[in-house]
């Protein structure tokens, strides 16, 4: 089974806008519209967030981000839950090691 | 051959086979409709320039013989055409269906009733529904990026709400007529249709094989579905195949209703569209619209329809959005799904389904004190099965200083502990032992916090359980599994194991971990225990105050401030002499440090309050002797400080403490020490106890 501890807090933040940074250096400010289990990303209204060098974004409006190019993804922090997430992830070591 | 006896000849292809194969009853249909259509527009272009006068009075009659869109709604009269067992038209047809008798199609004249009792309407054809409204499976028509999001709804919708992958299958291949409501006539005024956007003489990709094909005739779009539109909004926000993000009132416009939909209905082995082509484009051609108020040429309405497409265009059109068939798109979604099915999901799918748990607790609690109900968040689950396989993804080979990852599919990635790392022998070295050895206490003390977490996790999950089960018997053992392990993190927090120290609790105190852990844990403790940890933590204020660095000590403060709201006067006295009595290190007492630190004064106000609390309440006190004066004192020490240092903003400011300061000193100090408290607690909440 993958791990499955990001997939299930990436769900909580559907809905929600976040920035992806690609490992290209690209950073894509969006609505989060869904996710899977590898944390493949689809964000809709996109907008390519540092000054617009990448004029080629001009137009989209949705994209699909694979999961594995994705360096970072910031998140609002009132909706995250800390230590549930803590939590989350001691019950998924909890899991593995069996 | 007349148009009506191919209008015939393709309504009774549409009754044959009532009963069972409702299935190719409807995909019969939707080849009629276009014939019909088709036919609708020639009659339209006969009554405009004239037409043959025999032909014209057939037509007539044929008018009152509404054509039928919908199977098994209204049906025409008898019409004096040829009998309509004449399946053997140029009328494309996959399947070659026994004709129904007069007798059988009469039946369901009166089954279906008359729809459009208002006498202005001349000329009613029912409106079929929209393509995608009938089938979530040619919803890909003409909103392709509704289609990236309707697909991946199939798994994302929750359970509890429409599960559209439910509906689906059932859809895709069964009767439409089952699920889509009956329009209801009483609704808005029947409209004119949709323009019609011509030919389909030219169909430029038809032998291209499947995809092309449809790419090729979408342009050619013909908007088949929906000659009511207003009819058919209603209809369509009820059909339970509307996914969730309901999008725009339904396109009329862009049904390809093109032979490659049928392909996609036939599934994957039906015959080539080839046969479809010609006689096909021929029938789409001819086209009647519905009487109404305006009759519209279907030029006209054409036109009218392209210069609404193009303002919606760019949103629903994905030329791309047709390379795979929903079938397909569904299978490879389902593939993702089966990987992420569990037997668990409250373990795997562990931070949504409490956050969300939370969530709703919280807006429930939110509904209950008044405000308005909060939009319920949307809930996304995965599927969950019978989980097979298991598998051990660390492996320690013995002697090896470290643990082999074993990367798989389901886990390329897995971290190794830390303690065994440290724990391994290493070369000692004598300048940095003392950093070795404070880093190896760390961890150790950080991994005993590690395993008392994992064992509160589990107390709180029973104890949660306890309060919803109700087998006394169950209580019990529930009960007693908490009792055995809350005394097991105890003792560990208490005296942690591998680590030689004579103070209780501080090394587990000192962490910020620990700190979060106690809090959560306080609660599970009975109140002796919980007032030895607060004596403790009293005791060892300063140095958790000096060396609090991440601030984590208020974290403690709602679950210290319970217990100090259970305890006694005399015990209380006991806590206060923690504060008051000098450092064996220094000659300061803990009172000026407590009054620069947040959670120090916040403390010392929650203990001072419930002092007032009690003495001011009717309650009888068991006060021990000198516990009066020892407050007394206490008071006052307090009150001197508090006036003459400035003070820190608490975490919460009891209301009662300035009427306790009333009480033992003179006004003028009072107002000080007002004054001073005031100073510091711009923003913080007061509390009335």
């Amino acid at each position: 089974m993958f791990w499955l501890l990001f997939y299930s807090f990436f769900k909580s933040l559907v809905g929600k806008d976040v920035v992806v940074e690609l490992k290209n250096d690209l950073s894509i400010c969006g609505t989060l519209h869904s996710v899977d289990q590898y944390l493949n990303i689809k964000l809709t209204d996109i907008s390519v967030t540092d000054p617009e060098k990448y004029p080629h974004m001009l137009s989209v409006k949705n994209c699909f981000i694979r999961g594995s190019v994705v360096r970072y993804v910031q998140l609002p922090a009132d909706e995250v839950d800390t230590q549930l997430l803590q939590d989350a992830a001691r019950k998924e070591a909890m899991q593995q090691k069996q | 051959m007349s148009e009506l006896e191919q209008q015939d000849a393709a309504e009774s292809c549409c009754y044959g086979e009532r009963g069972g194969e409702d299935e190719g009853v409807m995909e019969e249909c939707e080849l009629e409709e276009m014939g019909e259509e088709d036919e609708e527009i020639d009659l339209y272009n006969e009554e405009t320039f004239g037409i043959d006068l025999d032909e014209r009075s057939d037509e007539e009659t044929g008018d009152s013989t509404d054509i039928l869109v919908f199977c098994g709604k209204r049906s025409p009269p008898p019409p004096p055409s040829p009998p309509p067992s004449t399946p053997t038209t140029p009328v494309p047809q996959p399947q070659v269906l026994p004709a129904l008798s007069r007798g059988q199609r009469d039946r369901r004249v009166l089954r279906t009733g008359d729809m459009f009792e208002d006498p202005a309407v001349m000329r009613t054809v029912e409106g079929r529904p929209s393509l995608q409204s009938l089938d979530s499976a040619i919803v890909d028509s003409h909103i392709g990026s509704l289609c990236e999001t309707l697909d991946p709804d199939t798994w994302m919708l929750s359970p509890y709400g429409r599960s559209r992958k439910a509906l689906g299958p059932m859809l895709h291949d069964k009767a439409i007529i089952t699920v889509i409501d009956r329009p209801d006539p009483a609704r808005a005024p029947l409209d004119f249709l949709p323009p019609l956007r011509h030919p389909f003489a030219t169909c430029p990709l038809r032998g291209s094989g499947k995809r092309g094909g449809q790419r090729g005739l979408h342009p050619l779009v013909r908007p088949l579905g929906q000659r009511y539109l207003s009819q058919m909004g209603p209809m369509l926000s009820r059909s339970p195949v509307r996914p969730r993000p309901a999008f725009s009132p339904p396109q009329p416009y862009m049904q390809p209703f093109t032979p490659k939909m049928m392909h996609l209905r036939f599934g994957a082995h039906s015959p080539s569209p080839a046969p479809f082509c010609s006689p096909s484009s021929h029938i789409l051609q001819r086209f009647r619209f519905p009487g109404h108020v305006t009759q519209l040429h279907p030029q006209h309405r054409r036109l009218l329809s392209q210069r609404h497409q193009r303002s919606h265009r760019g949103d629903n059109l994905d030329p791309n959005g047709q390379l795979m068939s929903i079938k397909e798109k569904e299978w490879i979604i389902r593939l993702q799904m089966i990987q992420l099915q569990s037997e668990n999901p409250h373990l795997d799918d562990y931070y949504y389904q409490e956050y969300y748990q939370r969530l709703e607790a919280k807006i429930a609690e939110e509904e209950m004190l008044g405000d308005k109900s909060k939009r319920e968040p949307p809930k996304l689950t995965t599927p969950y099965v019978t989980k097979t396989e298991t598998y051990t993804p660390v492996v320690h080979i013995e002697g090896s200083l470290g643990q082999v990852a074993v990367s798989t599919c389901f886990s390329p990635r897995r971290a190794i502990d830390a303690v065994h790392a440290a724990q391994s022998p290493e070369e000692p070295r004598f300048s940095e032992q003392e950093q070795l050895d404070s880093r190896k206490q760390r961890l150790v003390v950080l991994h005993n916090i590690e395993k008392c977490y994992m064992v509160l996790l589990e107390v709180e999950e029973a104890a949660k359980r306890k309060a919803t089960v109700f087998s006394e018997e169950e209580r019990e053992r529930l009960e007693e599994k908490v009792q055995r392990r809350v005394k097991l993190i105890y003792s560990q927090l208490q005296y942690p194991a591998n680590l030689e120290t004579a103070e209780e609790f501080l090394p587990c105190l000192l962490v910020s971990k620990g700190k979060r852990l106690l809090a959560r844990f306080l609660p599970f403790l009975s109140q002796d225990i919980a007032l030895h940890v607060l004596k403790t933590v009293t005791l060892h204020l300063p140095v958790l105050m000096s060396r609090d660095v991440d601030e984590a000590l208020p974290v403690m403060y709602p679950s210290l401030c319970t217990v100090i709201g259970r305890l006694s006067f005399s015990q209380l006295i006991g806590v206060l002499k923690g504060f008051t009595t000098t450092l064996p290190d220094s000659k300061e007492r803990c009172l000026p440090m407590a009054c620069q630190n947040k959670f120090g004064i916040s403390l010392l106000y929650a203990l001072l309050s419930q002092g007032e609390r009690l003495l001011s309440s009717d309650t009888p006190m068991d006060a021990g002797i000198g516990d009066y004066e020892t407050w007394t004192e206490t008071v006052f020490l307090v009150a001197r400080e508090l006036s003459h240092s400035s003070l820190v903003e608490p975490l919460l400011l009891p209301s009662n403490l300035l009427s306790l300061f009333c009480r033992y000193l003179d006004k003028h100090t009072v107002h000080q020490l007002e004054d001073s408290m005031e100073r510091s607690t711009a923003g913080c909440p007061a509390v009335p106890s």
